[in-house]
This record gives structure tokens, C-alpha cells and sequence, in this order.
């Protein structure tokens, strides 16, 4: 999943033959350097198409002296999976990570014989594929960056009105409300100086951002974007019966990696 | 069956000698002399201009150049072509056996596919194309029934980086501070002498020989065939640091102005750059992300004017 | 989407033994001609949805009818109003919403609906949505090997004046719940529901480690932060499957009565 200089990627940790749960701790992502794949399928090809790879980047990275990037990763899978075009793999692998060079979150999704889905939103693939793409399709919006925190002692009143009056006219979303913590979500499209607010706070609100703009820089995208993740992630393997078993979520920013264990239900 | 009693032909003399290659070599030397020059970035850090972004790419380059030789005057020169492109940013010339070049010019195009392209989706680093060429001619040393290559090349390519521009800018402000052999200019700014280009993350200008016995080696300038010697000596001299590509080419006419046997003209000498994208080659407008060659052979009309500068 | 062509037989839903016992006609091994056989049912696709709130309930649902892959009308209702004195159902109380086998959906609505009618008659009063929740079961088994072919869901306010979503299996099989999703896209939606309406997977940060963190306290949501939610629902259910969209179709229970609103979805 894309957020606003990171991208995620999680997975469940069921391992089962058809009904019967055979294992719950089996981890389906990854990491070969700044990239993450995610393998679900069949687990004996998850194990070797995740060695394969570990061996080929080994090796590109060897040859070549560097890490290898996530598009040319993507285009590494794609074209292994269709060398086994008449006998696959039966996996459906997921690759997320930043770009090298521009830092721009890269994500995409194989069929698999290796057809490349290049999507700048998310993701899914598994079991659970239709309750991901439900959960997803209405959890994800571009950018997220959520402001975390008290509001009240972080922004002087007039701008705390200020962002009441964009939240109703639609340039702030109102995250679902919470009894303890206030979820607000900007669109990264946010105008600061749209002038069709001539209110006194319009132009404490532009001031207030002009003389604080690091303060958009601490907003924090990853944890909003580990928010989405997992919680498109837990609610789809809980109405999937071969699903489920916790999960591991992959966080990756530039120059950092954050995994996290999630406990979810355990049946 | 045949291939069983078919031994190598290169095999070694009782002194550790392989003198299949050293013949190989002899034929080089006796080949038309060609010639690569490297330009580097000129643009030292001015550290008073914060805003003048320092961009790594713009001003570099690579110049290949040999002389076209025509045994006769009724042979039409248009048609024969020594520098040859690889991928749309590699390209090579060569010194020695003509047809052995046009093998490994074909083997070189398909290895880059093979071996990259239809993996990954991209054109291989200059680096790794040199080595998959100079594998193809070390196989010439070692196998059966084949003898070495006569050739020697020199392959010119550009690079795509991966460090970010604010990590290049930190890596050149490193460089700066830490080198001895600047020296100031006028406004007491730090004129910085030697700013590595290249290397596979940096990207930017590659220019490698190959060798028949499959050695190959990265050169600043460099020159192979008749009179590599001479020419490199003369390169030597006439090489600094931070030539811009025009420079490049100027100095790459002088030296084969020395050594030439014929006339100087855009019919008997050949220019290869790498240079910025050449969008008029792409063949079409306005696809995202499409790029053109970097790599292109100067046209005679254009090395005439070249010619005429001299 | 990767998923579609996996040839993966693990990741195609559960199979079983006997979905592999030989089923062709005995004669047609022989190469005989085999009659063919008429095949009652079609899936017309499309998606349906209920909420339960405090003092009301909502029922939605998309109004594209498709079969395979053509659209045959983009308005097509699967929200009735059930039970009224006149044709216009306007003082009616209850609402089912029907989603599988179009004709199967209507047939079922009448049905109900002549119920309900017949209830009143009998008894002078209109019938409660407990009482019209076990008839439609009861109508539903009636047919138990013959079904109707659809998920149905029924809703209205109980006898305490608060919502009330029955959701159906197409044998009646019952249950009452605060939300549920039917139909093509309620593999999408059910997830969110769970999440949104149910607060599942939510809890109070900082409350404890591991499985003794508290849950969110749930709550019944107010009906316009519902209204949103059915939207966003259909919205994600649209951009992700085919049989769905063009149209969403709202019915909102209250003690004023049940209102119809009708929105735009996306008409690709």
C-alpha cells in the first residue's frame, strides 16, 4: 500500500492445507535489500520462488555493485515467472519499495506467470483477495497523513476553527472519530492560500503554516499508513476462513524499514 | 564427435604464454588506430551560488573517433561504419580485424538482451555489458576449435546513477573539501580539479577497453591499433581534467591529425559521442518517460564543422 | 486481480472430495445426444446492504441488473418497501431488500408483501418486523428444494422503536444483526462493516499489551455518519466488481416512517 513517502506491505501468518491450519506463524514477505516481496500460494513454491529470488538479487547485487531497485526487481519477477510459463509457480507475489533515486513509493502485483499489475494505489492477493479489495478500496486515500495528537494544545484556536471550516467543506477528511485520539486526514492537494476564505483565521491559518511548515513534514505518513494497512488487513482475514493467525506489517520509509507484529484473532 | 578431439587452439607455452592471444594482439596493433576520450564535469561547486544546482550529467560525455580507410578510391565510403551502437547508450569502436568486430558487435547487441534486457527490463550499465562482451572473447581462448578475437575495443557508455541529487551534491562537497590538487580561482572560490565521475551508483561517462584474452580496463582516455602508443602519449599530454565534450572531440581530431595517413574529412574520420539524450533520434514525441539515445555517431556534415574549427 | 487466473487450487475457495466425482450423462460417453437441460436460476449480480442505528435502520442497494457480463437495465430496484395499506406502500413499516435471481427477488416481494397485507386484514394492525422476519423464513424453507435464489434482508424498527437488520440465507436461515452486506460485492463490503459499524480490529491505544488491550467501547452510529458509510461502501464496491454500480438506492427507517433517496454511482 502507497502513503505519502512510504509504502507498506503486510501479510497474514496462516499456513493451511485447505481447512486444516497447519501452521501460524508462516511469514509471506521478504526482504532483499530496500525491497519487500510479499508470496502467497502454494507454500513449498513461496519458499523456493522466495530463495530463487534471494539468489538472483545475491547475485545482481554482487555483479553489479549496488542494491537492486523495485521496478527492476518487479521486471526480475516478471520475467522468472514467465520462463515457467507452462508449468508456474503457483504464487502471486506483491513487491513494494521506495525508489532509489527519487525516493517515489513503488508498488505492484504479479499474476502467476508474471503479467506486471502496476498500481499506484495498492495491492492484494491471497485468499482474501475480495474482502482486501473491500477494505482497501474504502480505507486508502492518497497521501494520508494523519495529525495524531491533541489538537487543541497544537494549533491556536482561530486555526483550530480554520480547519473545522476546511473539514466541512471537504479539503480536510474527517477520519472515522474516536473517543480518545482525533484522526484528521489532509489531502496533500490541501490549498493553504485558497483565497475563497476570507475569513480573519484564513489568514492566521496561512500564516501559521508559513512560519510552521516543518510541522506538515512531522505529520506522520507512516504511522497513518500503518493504520490503513493493518486494519484493511485484520478485518479482510477475519471474514476469511483461510486466513488469519496475526499478521507481520513492513513499513518502509527512506533509510528505514519498520516491521511490526500484529496479534489479531487467533481462530 | 569432432568436438572430443578438437582441443583449444589457444594453449599455453612452456613459459606460461598463450601466444594465440599475443598474435591476436599483434593483429590489433597492426589495426587503424581508434581512439576514446572521457569528458568530466566541469562545473566545480561555487559554493556562493546555493541555487546554481550542480548537475552531474550535463556537461559529460564520451568521444570515439577513428579513421575510415579506403584501399581504393572507387570504394564508397558511406557505407562502411566502424563505431557501432550497442544499446541506446553504449556504443563501440574497435581496432584490428574488421569482421570479428562485426561478430562481437552482434554478439554484444544480443547478450545485452539476453542477459538484461529481457530480465530486467532495462539496458545493462556499461560495466556489466564490458564484462559480458569480454566473457564472449575469453570463450574464444578456451574453447574448442575457435581462435581469440583480433580486436580490441573500446566501449564508451553512459550510466544511470542511483544516489539521489541531494546525496551526488553532498558526495561532491565531500570531494571538494577534501582534495588536495584544487586550485583557487579568482573569487577565492575552490576550483575543484578532480571530481570522480562514474562508478555505478554515481552513473554518468564509462570508457573501457577489451582485450582479446578478454582483460578489459576502464580509461580516462585511451587510444588502440597502429599507433596507440604515440597517440596515448599525445593524449597524455593534451588531456585535463573537466573537458567538456566539444573539448573532447577537438582533442580527439588533433590526435588522430598526428597519426593519420589520408585526409581529414567527414567521409574518411568517424565520431561516436555519448552525450545528452539526442531526443530527434527517439523517432517519437510526447511518450512519458521516453528518452533518447545517448549514444549517436556524429554525422560527416558535423565533423566537417568540427574539421574546420581545427 | 492476480489472483483471478492463479490456477492456484488453494487460493480458488475450499474444493471438496465429491466436487470431483465424474458427472457427465452415462450416454454421453457413447456419443449419444444428451437433452438439454433447462437451468432455473441466473445470478443478476448487484450488491445490498442494511445498518442498524439507535432509532432506525438503513437499507441500500445498488440498481444495476446484470447477467454475465451484460448490463440489462441500470435502474433496477432491489429495496422495497413492504407491507403498506395502499400500492404506493407509502405508510409501509418494513423493508426487504433482495438480491440474487431477479424473478426469484420479485417473486419472494410479493409474496411477503400479501403477507403482511393478509396480516393486517386478519388482525387490524400492521405486522411487527419480528413477526414479518419469521414469515419470511418460514416462506423461504417452504421452498427448500426448489429455492428462491436470493440473499434477502429485512429491516425496520422493533417493538422498542430500535433498528432492526434479519439477514437471510436462500433457504431461511435467519439472524438479527446490526449490519450486513449481501449479494455480489458483500465479500467487499462485509469487512468494512465489520470494522466500521462493529468496531472490530479497534481499541483503545495504550489500554494493554497483546490481547488485554480494551476494545473500543461499540456504540450505535448516528444516521448520517451511516449514510457515509453506505456510500463509501458502495463506492469501493463499484471500483472493484463489475456488477455493480450505476445507481445506489437508499431506504431509511424511522419512527416518521421510511424515506427513499436515491444517488448516482459510477456507470462503468
Amino acid at each position: 500500500m502507497v502513503g505519502k513517502d512510504c509504502v507498506a506491505i503486510a501479510c497474514d501468518l496462516r499456513l493451511g492445507l485447505q481447512a486444516l491450519t497447519v501452521s501460524n506463524n508462516f511469514p509471506k514477505i521478504f526482504q532483499y535489500g530496500d525491497v519487500l516481496l510479499g508470496l502467497t500460494g502454494l507454500a513449498t513454491d513461496v519458499a523456493t520462488v522466495s530463495d530463487l529470488f534471494r539468489y538472483k538479487v545475491n547475485m545482481y547485487r554482487l555483479r553489479e555493485e549496488r542494491n537492486i531497485a523495485p521496478s527492476t526487481f518487479a521486471n526480475l519477477v516478471s520475467s522468472s515467472l514467465y520462463e515457467r510459463r507452462f508449468g508456474p509457480y503457483f504464487v502471486s507475489p506483491v513487491v513494494a519499495g521506495l525508489d532509489q533515486k527519487t525516493g517515489k513509493p513503488f508498488i505492484c502485483g504479479f499474476d502467476s506467470i508474471g503479467c506486471i499489475d502496476f498500481a499506484k494505489d495498492f495491492i492484494v492477493s491471497g485468499t482474501a483477495t475480495e474482502q482486501l479489495f473491500g477494505m482497501c478500496e474504502s480505507l486508502w486515500e492518497p497521501d494520508m497523513v494523519r495529525l495524531d495528537l491533541d489538537f487543541r494544545t497544537l494549533f491556536p484556536p482561530g486555526i483550530f476553527f480554520y480547519m473545522m471550516i476546511l473539514l466541512k467543506n471537504g479539503q480536510l477528511n474527517h477520519d472515522v472519530e474516536c473517543s480518545t485520539i482525533m484522526h484528521i486526514i489532509c489531502t496533500s492537494d490541501l490549498n493553504f492560500t485558497n483565497a475563497s476564505y476570507q475569513s480573519t483565521f484564513a489568514t492566521g491559518f496561512d500564516e501559521f503554516f508559513a512560519n510552521n511548515l516543518n510541522l506538515l513534514d512531522d505529520l506522520q505518513c507512516p504511522e497513518d499508513l500503518f493504520e490503513t494497512i493493518s486494519q484493511a488487513l485484520l478485518n479482510a482475514v477475519d471474514r476469511d476462513a483461510l486466513s488469519g493467525w496475526g499478521a507481520h506489517v513492513y513499513i518502509i520509509e527512506k533509510d528505514k524499514v519498520t516491521k511490526r507484529l500484529l496479534k489479531g484473532r487467533q481462530d | 564427435m569432432a568436438d572430443r578431439y578438437s582441443f583449444s587452439l589457444t594453449t599455453f607455452s612452456p613459459s606460461g604464454k598463450l601466444v594465440q592471444i599475443e598474435y591476436a594482439l599483434n593483429a590489433v596493433n597492426q589495426g587503424v588506430t581508434a581512439l576514446g576520450i572521457k569528458g568530466k564535469p566541469t562545473k566545480p561547486l561555487a559554493q556562493a551560488d546555493a541555487h546554481a544546482n550542480f548537475l552531474p550529467t550535463a556537461t559529460n560525455g564520451i568521444v570515439l573517433a577513428t579513421e575510415k580507410k579506403a584501399s581504393s578510391p572507387l570504394q564508397d565510403p558511406t557505407s562502411l561504419s566502424k563505431i557501432s551502437l550497442v544499446t541506446p547508450n553504449i556504443g563501440m569502436v574497435y581496432a584490428g580485424m574488421g569482421p570479428d568486430y562485426r561478430v562481437l558487435v552482434d554478439k554484444a547487441r544480443k547478450v545485452s538482451h539476453t542477459n538484461y534486457k529481457r530480465i530486467y527490463n532495462e539496458y545493462p550499465p556499461t560495466r556489466i555489458l564490458v564484462q559480458d562482451v569480454a566473457r564472449v572473447m575469453q570463450d574464444a581462448t578456451q574453447s574448442g576449435g575457435v581462435r581469440p578475437y583480433g580486436v580490441s575495443l573500446l566501449i564508451a557508455g553512459w550510466d544511470e546513477g542511483v544516489l539521489s541529487d541531494e546525496e551526488l551534491e553532498k558526495l561532491q562537497a565531500g570531494e571538494t573539501s577534501s582534495d588536495d590538487d584544487e586550485d583557487e580561482d579568482e573569487d577565492g572560490n575552490k576550483k575543484k580539479a578532480s571530481g570522480k565521475t562514474g562508478g555505478i551508483l554515481r552513473g554518468g561517462p564509462m570508457l573501457y577497453q577489451v582485450d582479446p584474452s578478454g582483460s578489459y580496463f576502464p580509461w580516462k582516455a585511451t587510444a588502440i591499433g597502429k599507433s596507440a602508443t604515440s597517440a596515448k602519449t599525445f593524449l597524455e599530454k593534451r588531456y585535463t581534467e573537466g573537458l567538456e565534450l566539444e573539448d573532447a572531440v577537438h582533442i580527439a581530431l588533433l590526435t588522430l591529425k598526428e597519426h593519420i595517413e589520408g585526409e581529414m574529412s567527414g567521409d574518411t574520420i568517424e565520431i561516436g559521442i555519448v552525450g545528452p539524450p539526442a531526443h530527434h533520434l527517439l523517432g517519437m514525441e510526447g511518450v512519458e518517460g521516453a528518452q533518447g539515445p545517448r549514444f549517436r555517431k556524429l554525422t560527416p556534415h558535423e565533423i566537417e564543422d568540427y574539421l574546420t574549427n581545427l | 486481480m492476480s489472483a483471478l487466473f492463479s490456477q492456484n487450487p488453494l487460493m480458488n475457495g475450499p474444493n471438496y472430495s465429491f466436487s470431483d466425482t465424474p458427472v457427465s450423462h452415462p450416454n454421453e460417453a457413447h456419443g449419444e445426444l444428451r437433452e438439454h437441460r433447462f437451468n432455473p436460476y441466473t445470478d443478476n449480480g448487484g450488491s445490498t446492504l442494511a445498518i442498524a442505528g439507535a432509532d432506525f435502520a438503513i437499507v441500500a442497494g445498488d440498481t444495476r441488473l446484470t447477467s454475465g457480463y451484460s448490463i440489462h437495465t441500470r435502474y433496477s430496484p432491489k429495496v422495497f418497501k413492504i407491507g403498506g395499506t395502499t400500492a404506493d406502500q407509502k405508510d409501509a413499516t418494513i423493508v426487504l431488500s433482495v438480491v440474487g435471481f431477479a424473478a426469484d427477488g420479485t417473486a419472494l416481494r410479493e409474496r411477503l408483501d400479501a403477507a403482511c397485507k393478509m396480516y393486517r386484514y386478519r388482525h387490524g394492525k400492521p405486522m411487527s418486523v419480528n413477526a414479518a422476519a419469521k414469515r419470511l423464513s418460514t416462506m423461504l424453507y417452504q421452498k427448500r428444494f426448489f429455492p428462491y435464489y436470493v440473499y434477502a434482508i429485512l429491516a425496520g424498527l422493533d417493538e422498542e422503536g430500535k433498528g432492526a437488520v434479519y439477514s437471510y440465507d436462500p433457504v431461511g436461515s435467519y439472524e438479527r444483526e446490526m449490519c450486513r452486506a449481501g449479494g455480489a460485492a458483500a465479500s467487499l463490503i462485509m469487512p468494512f462493516l465489520d470494522n466500521q459499524v462493529n468496531f472490530k480490529n479497534q481499541h483503545i491505544p495504550g489500554s494493554g499489551e497483546g490481547h488485554a488491550i480494551q476494545e473500543r467501547e461499540k456504540k450505535p452510529l448516528l444516521r448520517e455518519q451511516v449514510e457515509i458509510l453506505v456510500k463509501d461502501a458502495f463506492d469501493g464496491a463499484v471500483e472493484r466488481h463489475i456488477e455493480v454500480g450505476d445507481g445506489l438506492q437508499m431506504m431509511v427507517i424511522t419512527s416518521q416512517g421510511v424515506e427513499e433517496h436515491y444517488l448516482p454511482l459510477k456507470k462503468d
